[in-house]
């Protein structure tokens, strides 16, 4: 009876793990894909021949990448624009979310301040107000750009105010109670307490700025200050417009010569390795940081 | 206090650049020209760029041969206030709407920003100084378009933009895998005049896909892309072909007994359809259909599952080339398809594609008249300029992309075209010294083709090969056979009820057609059903404001 139940436990157990590798590898199959095309040679790739292996191994494409200057350039910009996005946005969110933290007894405004951080975020001026207003503030073609009008995610704020709010109030209280100033509690009490929470927050800072591609096309007149994924992204040829668009011959030439899939694919690959590398650092935050923030006192 | 040190250090930077730029302006400006006596201009454009361009080391947009040849023959100085590639850059012009402040000369895309521009009143009349600064010879290029082309432009009477020409291409020319034929024997043009039927068509697909000459998996009769049809003539891996032949002219609105109809709701479209269903049935039309991507279908080619495509006449030189890529024995015969009378039926293109536009506050609208004299007319009749700037000549000669010109427009002659193909088969017959030959691009073309036809093949001998001497050769000869049929659709501007229904309107047609051809409704009582909806939703109220429009 007992070896029959796991018996089947056992099977149930390797039908849930087929069944989740099926999910994850059906997931990371067009990525396979993606990286197999940047190894292929361009005809087999034009001709639909590649799977998840490279066909006609070959590493001109990246070759390609190493010598193109904007590529890199824009790669450089990116990591720039990352970092000052991290410090930035830790540097806001942090001291504001703790102040949230007060009740209103101790801080008077709260409400107030509650309810402007809830109302943007739920509304917003719209792209075009946004663009002027930056335009005005003489921050086009600048890094800037990039960086100040996301630097309160307020979401964020939210997530670790609650946080916050997880760490019992005794802690606080002691250290007050031994002549540390507030500043001092948020550093030396609070940050270091909700460090899974920050690692979350500062995932989610470094994602979307690395990822976001909007900004750049928007805020950015020449391609030469593009960040990366707007750079990717305005390689990506519509040949069917250029067609309509009456483009010439020699147009289409160069253009098909020069942006061809695997090349496109390579980029996606390189812009892609520095976000999987920040992902292993995080991750043992990421884990405790759920486990902790699911009890409450 | 950061960012105040960041922009001070730019702004100095910006300023040292300026000074910079501005003595080396001055210093070439000791060429004595009449422009040569004042001051540089400074000029501010918007500048359409294209992806992955090949500049020499140094250059970019802003800074290239053509830029510094401008400068320097108008005096002026050129910066860019915004690139952008394709749809991006179309934003940064609506952007720069909003913001109600625009470059001193920009290119725009569509007639309704013009429009808009226009109504905004942010951009200058060119008028005046189209007559007045421009040359014989570029205003002889805009009338070979019998004022087509500068009616596009002309808003209450007033010239508000330098149009960018727009020749017609042809028709949709179906490019059969010539090797195949010679390979099973099969003669569908016995008359070699490079018409066939449809007919003609059914049967070397059905050949093809019988005797399988490369030996290739799943093969395909004929394969379209997912949207069938397309509003330009010779859209590329579209239907039109067959419609055209038939008397339908899909996504084209066209004035029929005094009364403006849409193409792809007559009787006669329902007749293509109908044919194209039947191959469906028969399995000669690829049963992917619908689905098959463009480069799906690029791909059947390349890999010899399929042997006839449907294109431009210059898909051999960036589409057709994959095919050869592959397989170096690989070669192609044009054909285009012919009605029940033997003739052609083609459509004309708008007249006009891609515009420049000048800001209303600019002091010296003049120059964008005389940018344009430089390129679209001294450099192509001029051969000392070019001597002048041998730069510029690497630049014709390595093909580095026209859209490093400072307008990336082209402005040609309508019958452009085939007097390049005249002139070119001067050359390769020897009757013409290549010297002699005035565009530079045949200059190119003439001894990669003698050196095809002597037997020395590479990759782009064999596209010029195809493109011009193929492709082109067969538009020609249908013209001086007198066998075109033209069309001339009606271009109407973007009314009230297209801005909000017609995506819909598109959606629904496409639908319905990619439904009738491969089964799911019946041709009768489907395209019945397609026509009333269509203009129940819209359609029936369009053709109304187009029709006021014409008034």
């Amino acid at each position: 009876m007992v070896e029959n139940r796991s018996f089947h436990s056992k099977v149930r157990t390797l039908i849930i793990y087929l069944i989740v590798l099926l999910l994850g590898f059906s997931c990371l199959l067009p990525l396979l894909n993606i990286l197999a095309i940047s190894f292929s040679g361009s005809a087999a790739v034009s001709a639909n021949r590649v799977g998840v292996l490279p066909v006609d191994f070959t590493l001109t494409a990246y070759d390609k990448i190493l010598s193109d200057g904007q590529f890199w350039h824009s790669f450089m910009l990116s990591v720039i624009r990352v970092i000052l996005a991290l410090v930035l946005n830790l540097a806001l969110t942090i001291p504001m979310a703790y102040a949230m933290t007060k009740s209103k007894k101790e801080f008077r405004a709260r409400n107030i301040y509650m309810n402007l951080l809830i109302f943007a975020m739920l509304f917003n001026g719209g792209m075009i107000p946004t663009y002027i207003l930056v335009r005005n503030l003489g921050l086009l073609n600048s890094i800037w750009s990039l960086v100040l009008p996301g630097a309160l995610p307020i979401f964020n704020v939210i997530m670790l105010m609650n946080f916050f709010l997880g760490i019992p109030k005794s802690l606080e209280e002691a250290a007050l109670i031994d002549g540390a100033s507030p500043f001092q509690v948020l550093i030396k009490i609070m940050v270091p307490c909700a460090k899974p929470s920050i690692a979350t927050v500062s995932l989610f800072s470094i994602v979307g700025s690395w990822n976001d591609f909007f900004s750049g096309l928007i805020y950015m007149q020449k391609v030469e200050n593009y960040p990366i994924m707007t750079y990717i992204q305005s390689l990506n040829v519509d040949i069917q417009e250029l067609l309509k668009s009456g483009a010439s011959s020699s147009t289409l030439e160069n253009v098909t010569e020069l942006s061809n899939r695997n090349l496109n694919a390579a980029k996606i690959v390189v812009a892609v390795v520095p976000l999987l590398m920040i992902y292993p650092i995080l991750q043992k935050y990421l884990i405790t940081g759920m486990v902790m923030g699911s009890v409450k006192e | 206090m950061r960012k105040g040190f960041l922009t001070k250090v730019t702004g100095v930077a910006v300023a040292v650049s300026l000074l910079l730029m501005g003595t080396a302006c001055s210093s070439q400006d000791t060429s004595s020209d009449a422009t040569g006596e004042r001051e540089a201009i400074h000029v501010s454009v918007g500048r359409q760029t294209l992806q992955n361009v090949t500049f020499p080391d140094g250059d970019n947009y802003e800074d290239n041969a053509y830029v510094r040849m401008t400068e320097k023959e108008l005096n002026i100085d050129i910066t860019d206030e915004f690139e952008a590639n394709g749809e991006d850059y179309d934003r940064q012009v609506s952007l720069a709407l909003s913001a109600g402040d625009i470059p001193d000369m920009m290119k725009i895309g569509s007639l309704d920003t013009l429009k808009e521009l226009y109504e905004n009143d942010l951009i200058a009349d060119l008028t005046q100084v189209y007559e007045e600064y421009a040359s014989d010879y570029l205003k002889s290029l805009y009338d070979s378009y019998d004022g087509r082309a500068l009616a596009n432009v002309t808003l209450d009477g007033k010239m508000m933009a330098l149009p960018g020409t727009n020749g017609d291409n042809g028709p949709s020319i179906a490019w059969i895998r010539r090797d195949w034929l010679e390979q099973i024997g099969l003669d569908i043009d016995e008359d070699q005049d490079g018409c066939i039927k449809i007919e003609d068509l059914e049967t070397v697909a059905k050949e093809f896909m019988s005797k399988n000459p490369a030996n290739a998996d799943n093969v395909v009769g004929i394969a379209f892309a997912p949207w069938l049809t397309s509003g330009d003539p010779d859209g590329t891996f579209s239907m039109n072909s067959i419609a055209y032949a038939l008397g339908a002219f899909p996504k084209t609105w066209m004035e029929k007994d005094g009364k403006v109809i849409y193409g792809s709701t007559t009787e006669e479209m329902k007749q293509a359809l109908s044919v194209v269903s039947g191959w469906f049935r028969e399995g000669i039309l690829d049963p992917q259909v619908g689905t098959r991507t463009w480069d799906d279908i690029t791909a059947l080619l390349a890999n010899g599952q399929c042997g006839i495509a449907f294109g431009t006449w210059h898909i051999p030189g960036w589409l057709l080339s994959n095919v050869y890529a592959l397989n170096d024995q690989a070669t192609f015969e044009p054909y285009v398809v012919e009605d029940a009378n033997g003739m052609i039926n083609c459509k004309h293109n708008d007249a006009t594609g891609g515009y420049i536009v000048v800001k209303k506050e600019f002091s010296n609208p003049e120059l964008a008249i005389q940018i344009a004299n430089l390129f679209y007319d001294t450099l192509v009749n001029d051969t000392s300029l070019l001597d002048k700037y041998p730069e510029v000549k690497d630049y014709v000669t390595n093909g580095v992309d026209g859209s490093s010109r400072p307008f990336n427009i082209e402005i040609n002659s309508y019958t452009s075209l085939l007097d390049d193909y005249t002139e070119m088969m001067k050359g390769i017959n020897n009757e013409l010294e290549l010297e002699e030959v005035s565009v530079l691009e045949t200059r190119t073309n003439i001894p990669a083709i003698q050196r095809y036809l002597e037997g020395d093949v590479d990759a782009d001998n064999w596209s010029r090969y195809h493109c011009r001497l193929k492709g082109v050769g067969l538009i020609q000869s249908v013209t001086e056979n007198n066998k075109f049929a033209w069309v001339t659709p009606i271009f109407p501007k973007t009314t009230t009820t297209m801005e909000t229904n017609w995506a819909n309107l598109e959606k629904l047609e496409e639908e319905a057609f990619i439904r009738i051809v491969t089964g799911d409704i019946d041709v009768e009582s489907g395209f019945e059903q397609f026509v009333t909806d269509w203009n129940a939703q819209g359609g029936a109220q369009i053709i109304k404001e187009i029709s006021e429009q014409l008034q």
